[in-house]
């Protein structure tokens, strides 16, 4: 009998539980975004991970920030372009008319305030870019003048993106650190509840662990306004943040129309089944990102261009691209991504490409005999065959001693562990004693970037930004150091001489060239062997919200979010129009 | 031994052990490669800004330094602010651990009760259809991979059936209506909670079975199990009050045991559904360097987990008056 009443109050309690299931119909539109992880901060100074700047580039506006298509800087919380003044090296920019969410105006006083902050607190990942500026001037409230310590091209492109804050809302804070031990740690670990921004979404509620809530901004500067020939929203009202741990889960989901939008890069595995779906919409977009190999050039063999070379003609990108990546990749031919037109150098040295897997071994087997390497059994027989390679010598006379290729683990990144293993099947076949090491992602850093440990490398930069700047800091001597960015250790004198001249050479057509340069001699050295690009794969819902925009690095940009419409609201207007 | 003397003894070896686990998770966090700063891929981290940020945390100082101020903070009640959160993390971890414990707590406690039910009826009918059904259906579960248990329960029960959420521990949509009541939530709350509990407890409830099969299999087999059907007792009754208690000593020790460790949740059901709980926070603490937020995570655990060992040991001398330390 009570057993019978148990299993009885289980299956009422389900039953009675199912309907929570269909949701509740909401009176507006929200639309729903699915996270791969949940924000760590709101605090923009703390942000590092990437959901964390997603929700904060909805809620803290730069002055100026890309356009979708052509990729220019175009003003955005700026009302024109900045003005160079050569004579005494100063940027003028004046603000359009803004309110932030608190409704006061946004002044030259914040810009100069988040300036100042950033140079006195040295806050990291921004400090390196400020500390070129002398002095911020506030002539009037709507004029802020950047005085430079010396000629800087990345002025542009780094500081006038730099995100404002309200100077109402973080002096306090700011007067408080410095009375602090460590102030910096104090500024880095304050708890921004509700952060005052003067994007189009201000922070409702952020319910931990769970969702966030964005609700529309009244006072965003650009409602109802063209910006850069586009007419801004935004159209919805709402917007809610949840967390998926899985991409499986967050397929269902999108599926099922419990999000409208999954703002995380899709697997090409589920592509077919997404496509099967007529409510869902893909959408693939380039990414300014760079996937390589490394070699430490600081240790033997890999000192020797000759060997860095061969290794170029044996890897098979196209290959990598293919089966690896599925198709859903651009080969890399250089270290600046093709997608980033203006400073892609069209014509540094190629390696490989369009040879077969025969041709590639036997232009490899070339440059190395050229070079004096021997083998035991050479790659290539008498008769021009290639054959499987024994028993490689370095042109010292010494058997090449085993060495390793670091890649993440396949659990973090498949591709890159796939394509360490593939790089290691294709070396061998040279007679190469090489072996592909998965490790996990930290103990990898800490041994290329801290302890200079290793003999090569496979690892990439998701998002890089589209000033080349990155060259010099990947490559420059004097990066070459623990922490440093110049992990392989290259040094060239030549190329440190253009890597200081296009960090002050303010003429784009100057700089083109010599960025130019700069990539030819480092395809011509090879410290990195740059190996593709992945496509961004991303999908939404159609039958919901429209009107997402393409760019670079994919459809969640500040655009998109300025221009989604209900689709409901979409069909109304057209209907309007045929009217 | 006198019970209150037993305590006392066994507290004061629970001081000496957390004070190693103290010391050893101090240590090999600091052993593992790497520090909370080198997970940053970001070109414009300079190593000078990497340096202040060490410095910043106090990693630049001598290890022994270190340690000093662990041990001080950790006497003084302070557990740190964790690196990655710019938190507290007492507040980061307090709001997970009412998350994990509501549905690790709730699945353990309801796997061990269906586990030692099933597990005694299945030794009852020994040999008989029942028991080789039981036992299979256990070992079955128990080898059973739990993210692809979840994953099949989600696509069946969420996705084409649709009866349940896909994962999460609550609906954003009644939670930011103004509209829905305390009860709603609620509702909100067990509606999400039931295919983690029904994973977690498939997964679980066979091991306790096992246990439970085994250990009465052996009661049965006592004399005092024959006396009692000498004198005519019920079958059910020696099976319930006689046999069934005695067995479930070592079940004890297992639940006991569980359900401290449930209260570190699990990495692979938390991320499958979202579940905002503990255990994915200690993989995220570990796998980046944030030493305070993995030290007291396991702290927490090790405190759980020596306390209830200390009292599965206590409930035993309670339930079987023979044992003595």
């Amino acid at each position: 009998m009570l057993k019978n009443n148990i299993i009885l109050f289980i299956l009422l309690g389900i039953l009675f539980l199912l309907p929570l299931s269909c949701g509740k119909q909401q009176e507006h539109p929200i639309l729903k975004i699915g996270l791969h992880e949940e924000p760590k901060t709101l605090n923009i100074w703390l942000a590092s991970d990437a959901n964390s700047k997603r929700i904060l580039s909805l809620i803290y506006q730069p002055l100026y920030l890309r356009d979708p298509e052509t990729l220019d800087l175009i003003p955005w919380l700026a009302a024109g372009p900045a003005e160079f003044h050569p004579e005494t090296i100063s940027y003028t920019v004046r603000l359009r008319p803004a309110r932030w969410s608190d409704g006061s105006e946004v002044t030259s006083k914040d810009v100069a305030f988040t300036g100042n902050l950033i140079n006195e607190f040295k806050i990291p990942r921004h400090y390196s870019v400020w500390k070129f500026i002398k002095k911020v001037e506030t002539p009037d409230k709507h004029t802020v003048i950047f005085y430079l310590i010396k000629p800087k091209a990345i002025f542009q492109d780094r500081i006038l993106t730099t995100r404002i804050v309200q100077k109402k809302e973080w002096s306090q804070v700011v007067e408080t650190a410095k009375k602090k031990k460590k102030p910096l740690r104090f500024l880095l670990n304050y708890k921004m509840d509700n952060p005052v921004g003067c994007g189009p979404f201000v922070l409702m509620e952020w319910q931990k662990g769970t969702y966030l809530h964005l609700k529309k901004n009244t006072y965003f500067f650009g409602k109802n306004k063209r910006i850069n020939g586009r007419l801004l929203g935004p159209y919805i009202d709402d917007i809610l943040f949840k967390n998926y741990g899985t991409s499986d889960i967050a397929v269902l989901a999108l599926k099922k129309g419990t999000i409208d939008m999954f703002w995380w890069g899709i697997q090409p595995g589920y592509l077919k089944n997404l496509q099967q779906n007529k409510e869902i919409k893909v959408f693939f977009n380039k990414k300014s990102a760079l996937y390589f190999m490394g070699f430490n050039v600081r240790k033997k063999p890999f000192d020797d261009v000759n060997l860095r070379r061969a290794i170029a003609f044996l890897i098979d990108k196209d290959f990598i691209i293919s089966r690896i990546l599925q198709g859903y990749g651009t080969r890399m031919d250089s270290i600046v991504p093709p997608v980033n037109h203006y400073w892609f150098c069209p014509d540094a040295d190629c390696y490989g490409k369009g040879l077969n897997r025969k041709k590639r071994i036997i232009k490899a087997y070339h440059i190395l005999r050229n070079a004096g390497y021997t083998w035991e059994v050479p790659p290539v027989d008498h008769s021009g065959q290639v054959v499987p390679g024994k028993g490689i010598r370095t042109p010292d006379g010494k058997l090449m001693g085993k060495f390793e290729i670091l890649t993440p683990p396949a659990d973090y990144d498949p591709l890159r562990a796939m394509s360490g293993l593939m790089i290691q099947e294709w070396l061998r076949a040279m007679g190469m004693p090489v072996f592909s090491k998965p490790m996990a992602f930290g103990a990898l850093l800490e041994k290329v970037k801290g302890q200079h440990k290793f003999d090569a490398f496979v690892l990439g930069y998701g998002s890089l930004s589209l000033d080349p700047d990155y060259l010099r800091n990947f490559f420059y001597s004097a990066n070459d150091k623990p922490r440093g960015w110049n992990m392989s250790g290259y040094k060239n004198k030549k190329f440190d001489q253009l890597a200081d001249q296009s960090a002050s050479e303010m003429n784009p057509e100057k700089r083109q060239k010599l960025i130019w340069q700069m990539q030819k001699i480092l395809m011509a050295d090879v410290p990195y062997i740059p190996l593709y690009d992945p496509t961004l794969i991303e999908a939404v819902r159609k039958d919901t919200f429209s009107g997402w925009v393409n760019m670079v690095d994919g459809i969640g940009n500040i655009w998109s979010f300025c221009q989604v419409k209900p689709v409901s609201k979409w069909k109304s207007e057209n209907s309007s129009l045929k009217d | 031994m006198e019970i209150r003397k037993f305590i006392f003894k066994r507290l004061i070896e629970i001081l000496v052990i957390f004070f190693i686990i103290l010391t050893v998770l101090f240590v090999l966090l600091r052993l593992s490669p790497g520090d909370p700063i080198s997970r940053i891929v970001d070109p414009n981290m300079t190593p000078e800004d990497a340096q202040r940020l060490i410095a910043q945390l106090g990693l630049n100082q001598p290890i022994w330094v270190q340690y000093g101020y662990y041990l001080k903070n950790f006497f003084l009640g302070n557990l740190g602010i964790s690196f990655h959160y710019g938190q507290p993390v007492t507040s980061i971890i307090w709001s997970r651990l009412f998350n994990t414990m509501i549905l690790f707590t709730t699945a353990v406690i309801l796997s061990a009760l269906a586990g030692v039910y099933l597990g005694k009826i299945a030794s009852w009918h020994k040999g008989e259809k029942t028991d080789t059904w039981l036992t299979l259906g256990a070992l079955v579960c128990h080898t059973l991979f739990l993210p692809w248990v979840a994953l099949i329960l989600i696509w069946v029960f969420a996705y084409k059936i649709g009866g349940f959420p896909l994962n999460g521990m609550i609906s954003a949509e009644i939670w930011t209506d103004p509209a829905s009541g305390y009860w709603l939530k609620l509702l909100d709350v067990a509606h999400h909670m039931i295919l983690p509990l029904v994973t977690l407890f498939l997964i679980h409830f066979g091991s306790y079975l096992l246990i439970m099969r085994s250990s009465m299999l052996d009661t049965l087999r006592e004399d005092y199990i024959l006396t009692a059907r000498a004198k005519g007792l019920t079958e059910k009754v020696i099976r319930n009050r006689h046999a069934a208690p005695n067995a479930a000593l070592p079940v004890i020790t297992s639940v006991g045991l569980s359900l401290a460790f449930s209260i570190s949740g699990g990495a692979l059901t938390e991320t499958v559904f979202s579940w905002p709980g503990i255990g994915r926070e200690l993989v995220f603490a570990v796998s980046n360097n944030d030493y305070p937020l993995a030290q007291a995570s396991f702290l927490l655990i090790a405190i759980v987990v020596l306390l209830s060992n200390l009292a599965v040991d206590v409930l035993y001398m309670y339930l079987d008056p023979r044992i003595r330390y």
